[in-house]
């Protein structure tokens, strides 16, 4: 172990050399003072556990340093309610590309390299091609929105998101008239992420918006959580945040955009019509065809805490009701 | 050494061994669900190793391991009723009649309800005059089981695949023996 982490060390400044040649280091790649030390830290703990002494703090074991981001917090668009731990929000995760048990993604995400990033842009807009994350993301203006987060399991978050809304990376392409709708796909890289090596939905994970869903001010794009930049299981480098809709549309870890004239095929949409749709908003009133979604557990409320009743567009209904008006949420669910 | 997983359990809700997660309740529910199911696949188990191993007295095993496999279960139903569903009658009722996993899961619970109720010592003789009504309550309840595990899950775990399988060998093995005794 101890082993593996001098290595990633070394690859580091390999990496860094090849970089400097290149005369191009983003300031965000260059180790902080803060993440080296932490780095040290995490040497110093594995060495205490090898005299026994446990240490569990989320991206324990996985050398995953995570630099700090500035950010400016949005109040409108933020919820007062109190924000999960930022342990609840590591260890606990649907990504199936990590494995299908919720504490997989934090168990099995270690090997996934997040840096460098490029995002491939296609489709119905004036500008397309391959672009660097920092081509995308202006890390200058980065907010902060505090979101409800509601999964289609009927359990629910508040997660302290850091990013900046999806229409300001969609501009810079100046999508067409014909550009209807947006999708989105997550890396496929079965040797980095295992869950990927069965066939359990239909791989690379795809998801897709409306461009009036895409353009809304609520869709955000995610770099960071509680001020540091995301962690691979939270769907590092870079991930969609759609707050009024059941979390599987919160697409992760992106590296394809296409503009559409039709409606994109969506992975969980393949994997079971029937039970997931394409629009997927929150809606206690239309249930999943196994299960209730007229309430939902908030984690972090403990064994006793009483599960709270869901609400229509999970609370964002003054902000996108108006999208949906004449719309059959019913047969649209 | 059938309780080994309780304890864990318990030594986890009290917060050793890294505790229950963010999620305790589901944990909680998942954990014996799923240890239930497995003692109840064993206790089915039980019948064919007895009879390739012509040690007839492993069948002797089938009551106690049954009974733990409904220990683990009445944890799985109780959790969910009084913890989950905050012991609320009428939520539980709306709950389980809108959740169809839930009514498979409430009808294998009542067979092995019924099937531990009649194993008490004073039920004894009923007990062994029945044995036939008991093991195809306990079939009918794996089943059930099985159903309810697969059917919740948002897609196919290996798992319940590989139980669905045991549970059709085991299902179709049992009717070639009876009807070999039979003929």
């Amino acid at each position: 172990m101890l082993e593996s982490i001098y290595e990633s060390d070394k690859l580091d400044f390999i990496d860094m050399k090849i970089k400097e040649t290149k005369i191009k280091i983003p300031s965000y790649e260059i180790t902080s003072e803060s993440a080296y030390l932490n780095r040290r830290k995490l040497i110093q703990s594995v060495g205490l556990l090898s005299l026994g002494v446990g240490i569990s703090e989320p991206g324990f074991g996985q050398d995953q340093s995570v630099q700090t981001l500035q950010s400016i917090k949005n109040e409108k668009y933020s919820t007062s309610e109190t924000p999960n731990s930022y342990s609840d929000i590591t260890t606990y995760n649907n990504f199936y590309e990590f494995g299908m048990q919720k504490s997989d993604p934090y168990m099995n995400s270690g090997m996934f390299e997040p840096k460098p990033w490029s995002v491939e842009v296609s489709g119905e807009a004036n500008i397309t091609g391959a672009f660097d994350i920092e081509d995308l993301i202006d890390f200058n203006k980065l907010e902060e929105r505090i979101y409800r987060l509601r999964c289609v399991e009927a359990w629910s978050m508040v997660v302290p998101w850091v990013g900046i809304p999806l229409s300001a990376i969609l501009k810079k392409f100046e999508p067409l008239s014909s550009a209807k709708y947006v999708s989105f796909d997550t890396v496929y890289r079965p040797d980095q992420m295992p869950g990927q090596k069965r066939r359990i939905l239909r791989w690379p994970y795809t998801e897709g918006l409306t461009i009036q869903e895409a353009m809304h001010p609520l869709t955000f794009m995610a770099v960071g959580i509680y001020g540091k930049e995301l962690l691979n299981q939270n769907g590092a480098p870079m991930r969609l945040v759609i707050p009024w809709k059941y979390g599987f549309k919160s697409i992760k870890s992106i590296n394809k955009i296409r503009f559409q004239e039709r409606q994109p095929k969506t992975s969980w949409n393949i994997s079971a019509p029937q039970e997931y749709g394409f629009y997927a908003n929150v809606n206690p009133s239309v249930d999943h065809p196994r299960w209730s979604q007229a309430r939902e557990r908030r984690i972090g409320t403990g064994f006793f805490g009483a599960k709270q009743p869901t609400t229509l567009f999970n609370g964002y209904a003054d902000e996108v009701a108006d999208l949906y008006r004449g719309l059959n949420l019913r047969k649209y669910y | 050494m059938m309780l080994v997983p309780y304890f864990l359990l318990t030594l986890k809700s009290l917060g050793y061994l890294s505790g229950l997660g963010a999620n305790p309740v589901e944990t909680i529910i998942h954990e014996t669900g799923l240890w239930g199911l497995r003692f109840l696949m064993l206790t089915l188990l039980l019948t064919p190793i007895a009879y390739y191993s012509k040690i007839p007295s492993i069948n002797k095993l089938g009551k106690p391991v049954g009974l733990m496999a409904f220990f683990y279960l009445l944890n799985h139903f109780l959790t969910y009723a009084m913890i989950d569903q905050a012991g609320d009658l009428g939520v539980i009722i709306v709950d389980i009649i809108e959740t169809p996993y839930l009514i498979v899961g409430w009808g294998g619970f009542l067979c092995l309800l019924g099937v531990a109720s009649v194993s008490f010592k004073r039920l004894e003789n009923w007990f062994n005059q029945n044995r036939s009504t008991i093991s195809g309550l306990v079939y009918t309840a794996t089943v059930l089981g099985v159903w309810h595990f697969y059917w919740q899950a948002k897609v196919i775990e290996i798992e319940s695949l590989i139980y669905s399988i045991m549970v059709t060998v085991l299902i179709v093995w049992r009717f070639k023996i009876s009807t070999n005794r039979s003929s």
